[in-house]
């Protein structure tokens, strides 16, 4: 349950992500002229006004830092971004190669039809999206300090060529009814830039502990 | 004389900004003066994006001071214009006066 002290404070999915795209340094300073401006917004104009103003300038301050964490390491940022690529085809065909193999080794087939089905399509997407976040986590480890724009810049990129490979093949064949898979189509990129903010927030963590010792 | 030498356009308006603020100039001021006067919504990390890179061209400098507790205890990063930062702008300015000397703005465009 929500306290009124608790709902007086900015957002705190909004301090994560901010916290996720900035430095220790850089989020001292960002927080706190957030939070004093939205503590100064909420006397003067209540809190609904002061989250959304917060969550406008958070949606607004991730897209600057972004950009500005691309234009300050371009290379190494591609870099980390083309390994993740490179990574991710060698890999993904391991989650099939895998769980196939567990499936003939014990005969799933035949003593579990239902339970054979299932591990050969979603058991298979499942696999790929944890093989996904593996890769994400290996790309923020490479660029360090940047990694939620070289994870996004992956993810970007890879959804990109997901929805062109979509819609080509639509195109193509003229039949739509595929589309109701899109969000897997997708799930991929969303996995690799999660992986980005696992290793992100554990980075945050262990720099405070740091700091506090 | 080089591109690097003048400032775009949002770097012309934040060192002015500080400028204006002189000793008072860190975020929170820095983004409501710049509202105040271009009456444009600028958003917290374009500030500090663009404040960072005239940081490493040497045209401005930093210093944190206290924590204070209506920030949560996190401390202010102030910004004041160096020399550098002075001899840029007034390049700028001059060489924006010198683009529009003799066009009648107002007249002719609006």
């Amino acid at each position: 349950m929500t306290s009124q002290a608790d709902f007086l404070q900015p957002p705190r999915p909004a301090v994560w992500l901010v916290n996720l795209f900035t430095s220790a340094e850089e989020a001292e300073s960002i927080l706190g002229d957030l939070l004093e401006e939205y503590f100064h917004l909420v006397s003067k104009s209540g809190v609904a006004f002061a989250r959304n103003w917060y969550w406008r300038q958070t949606v607004k301050t991730i897209a600057h830092l972004v950009g500005a964490g691309f234009r300050v390491a371009p290379w190494s940022t591609t870099a980390a971004a083309v390994g993740g690529f490179l990574l991710l085809r060698f890999v993904s065909g391991l989650p099939e190669r895998a769980i196939f193999a567990v499936l003939h080794r014990y005969q799933v087939f035949e003593h579990h039809f239902n339970g054979y089905v299932f591990f050969a399509t979603n058991g298979i997407a499942i696999g790929h999206v944890i093989v996904s976040m593996f890769v994400g986590c290996i790309v923020a480890l490479a660029a360090k300090g940047r990694e939620m724009v070289a994870t996004m810049t992956l993810g970007l990129v890879l959804g990109a060529l997901a929805g062109a490979a979509m819609l080509a093949w639509v195109a193509r064949t003229g039949d739509a009814s595929s589309l109701w898979m899109r969000p897997w189509y997708f799930a991929d990129s969303v996995a690799i830039v999660m992986g980005g903010a696992i290793v992100r927030t554990r980075r945050s963590a262990a720099m405070l502990r740091r700091s506090n010792a | 004389m080089s591109g690097r030498d003048y400032l775009g356009e949002f770097e012309h308006i934040i060192v002015l900004a500080l400028l204006r603020l002189d000793d008072r100039a860190y975020g929170v001021t820095v983004r409501q003066e710049i509202e105040f006067r271009t009456n444009r919504e600028v958003s917290i990390g374009a500030v500090y994006a663009t404040l960072d890179r005239l940081e490493t061209k040497g045209f401005v400098k930093s210093h944190r001071g206290d924590p204070t507790p209506e920030r949560g205890g996190r401390s202010k990063r102030f910004f004041r214009v160096t020399a550098k930062g002075v001899a840029a702008v007034n390049r700028t300015q001059r060489a924006l006066q010198r683009m529009t000397e003799g066009l009648d703005l107002i007249r002719t465009y609006s």
